[in-house]
């Protein structure tokens, strides 16, 4: 039983691209020029039910495209969509029921009223009774460590305990299955790790499945086994991170600080690698396989004197990078 | 009996809301009663000038201005959407209201309502009640549920009509100033149409039917026999254009394309 099945999906949008100056502006009015932009390319993907899917990509990618199309907002161009089983814009007051959704930059709970009354209007909106309601949200009360904040009206609170209280208002009729739009954006790490922590634990206790954009790859890595890769509309990548790291990260990144002034060329006949100008003259950065390294220090060692060895591995984040600026084949 | 009861959660919040700010509320009702009480010496004040016209008398007049307000009162209470463009689709709120499991149009009403403007309502009463007396008039006891009935007639037209404005919102990005214009026209509504030339009169009528609101209701308060037909036909206008209007969102929901961030 999968939680979310998309089959060929594909979103466009019209749009018009206005001529410039006044002459243009007129020209406009009468003929315009309509381009076809894709924003989502025929994707196909499966979620199992409690899994947690990354969903990563470049701002413009068509993340927040699919997860709209996914929650009901939006109607595809094209495609299959079955999540939960329904299909989200064709029964669409029947199918939110059973997901929740949180967006980082928009607010779900009321302005002006105190949380709790706010948690009290979505608990009549969704039909969730005061046994259920209690049973579940006493708890989540607790985790999120919101109790403090439930009297207070929404306007008055910090970015991060409007987070915390946004996630308990998107659970409150206990989903199986949730959408995160980037809840982590402008959040401290004291934050972020209890909003991780959360999440990892609803996921454990009720099977929840967990689809997550976000542009911190630290998130990605503390809650995701998935992640699904989109660029220019189209899924580049499907599949574990720690492939993704093995294929693109692999690598490892010496730095050697020499006493002396070294150049490239009596660096590349000594050991054939790529070589990187580090922040001075007297820093290379050797870019080397993981079994090579032992050979290339010792190497190093040996002919030249050093004042320091520096050894980093490649993070997510340098990985993700490097996708988007070669292509995803070259790995 | 769900949508009910949501109704008065809603309401009960926003009065919750209200009384939170007891200074406010109290300015607020204090203007509103003002503008109210201004409003009407206004009527009297204009009316007072015009002795008959194409037939109708003065009195009648001010009538059919007092039931115009009732229908306006509860349409401007529940349905002034007017900023739909701007708050829903241009801010993305729409997003929201589609991800939970009422109906969008639903929540938007709720979301927007303002029972302040019933004030309106009583305003509209009282000039009827003054009118009334003037004029003599005898009601029966049935007229009680006609008068509910035209009522409502007259707000689902009015809503109707500004609902399908606001749908258009899904089709064109534009902000556009229609909706300042219907309110003018809108205002048409509550003088006889007959004042009017043909063309006028059969927009009134049929394509805007905001005559609906005002002139054709009251006719029958009015015992105005030629007009009955009109008259009865309130409460079925009320409901074809506000179905119409539903559909039209309905179908505008699906084109939405949200707002990009």
């Amino acid at each position: 039983m999968y939680a979310i099945e998309v089959e060929k999906l594909r979103k466009e949008f019209k749009s018009y691209s206005s001529r410039s100056g006044l002459a243009g502006a007129f020209r406009d009015l009468f003929t315009r020029n309509y381009k076809t932009i894709r924003a989502v390319d025929d994707i196909s993907f499966t979620v199992k039910q409690g899994e947690m899917v990354g969903y990563i990509g470049e701002n413009g990618a068509g993340k927040s495209t699919t997860i709209k199309m996914l929650t009901g907002i939006l109607t595809p161009t094209s495609g299959r969509i079955v999540v939960n089983g329904m299909n989200p814009h064709k029964e669409r007051e029947r199918f939110v029921q059973t997901i929740g959704v949180v967006f980082g930059q928009r607010s779900q709970l009321w302005w002006d009223i105190a949380v709790q009354e706010s948690f009290r209007l979505l608990k009549k909106v969704y039909r969730v009774s005061d046994h259920d309601y209690k049973e579940h949200m006493d708890h989540v009360i607790e985790t999120l460590d919101i109790g403090s904040l439930l009297d207070k009206p929404v306007r008055k609170l910090s970015l991060g305990q409007r987070m915390r209280c946004e996630l308990a208002a998107a659970l409150i009729h206990n989903p199986p299955l949730l959408f995160l739009d980037e809840p982590t954006i402008g959040l401290d790490v004291l934050v972020k790790l209890k909003i991780r922590q959360f999440l990892k634990e609803i996921n454990e206790k009720y099977n929840t499945t967990i689809l997550l954009t976000t542009h911190d790859m630290t998130d990605i890595e503390a809650l995701c086994e998935r992640v699904i890769m989109l660029d220019e509309g189209k899924i580049i990548y499907d599949g574990s991170l720690q492939r993704l790291k093995q294929n693109w990260g692999e690598g490892k990144q010496i730095q050697f600080q020499f006493r002396d002034v070294v150049s490239k060329e009596q660096l590349i006949s000594l050991i054939d690698v790529t070589w990187e100008e580090g922040e001075d003259r007297h820093s290379w950065i050797a870019h080397v396989r993981a079994d090579d390294m032992a050979h290339v220090i010792g190497k190093i060692v040996s002919s030249y004197e050093l004042k320091d060895i520096h050894i980093r591995e490649v993070s997510t984040e340098e990985v993700i990078r490097n996708i988007y600026e070669e292509g995803i084949h070259h790995g | 009996m769900f949508y009910m009861s949501i109704f008065f959660q809603y309401m009960s919040q926003y009065v919750k809301t209200k009384l939170q700010y007891r200074t406010d509320l109290f300015v607020e009702f204090l203007s509103d009663l003002m503008f109210q009480g201004v409003n009407l010496i206004f009527i009297l004040v204009v009316f007072g000038h015009t002795q008959l016209l194409n037939g109708w008398t003065r009195d009648e007049i001010i009538f059919i201005y007092g039931f115009f307000l009732v229908p306006f009162a509860l349409f401007a209470s529940f349905f002034n959407i007017w900023d739909f463009n701007e708050r829903y689709i241009v801010r993305g709120e729409m997003d929201r209201v589609l991800t939970r499991p009422v109906h969008s149009l639903f929540q938007i009403v709720l979301e927007r309502m303002e029972l302040e403007s019933l004030l309106g309502g009583i305003t509209g009463l009282v000039i009827m009640s003054y009118a009334a007396a003037k004029l003599h008039l005898t009601f029966h006891w049935y007229d009680v549920i006609l008068f509910v009935l035209f009522v409502l007639g007259g707000t689902f037209v009015y809503a109707g009509i500004f609902i399908s404005l606001a749908s258009i919102s899904f089709w064109s990005d534009a902000r556009s100033s229609i909706m300042p214009m219907m309110y003018n026209i809108g205002n048409y509504g509550r003088y006889p149409v007959d004042i009017y030339n043909r063309v006028i009169r059969y927009v009134l009528t049929w394509v805007l039917p905001f005559a609906f609101v005002g002139v054709y209701p009251s006719a029958y308060f009015l015992r105005k026999t030629e007009w009955y037909m009109y008259s009865f036909l309130t409460p079925v206008m009320g409901i074809v254009c506000f179905t119409l209007s539903v559909l039209l969102w309905n179908a505008g929901v699906k084109r939405y394309r949200g707002a990009g961030n």
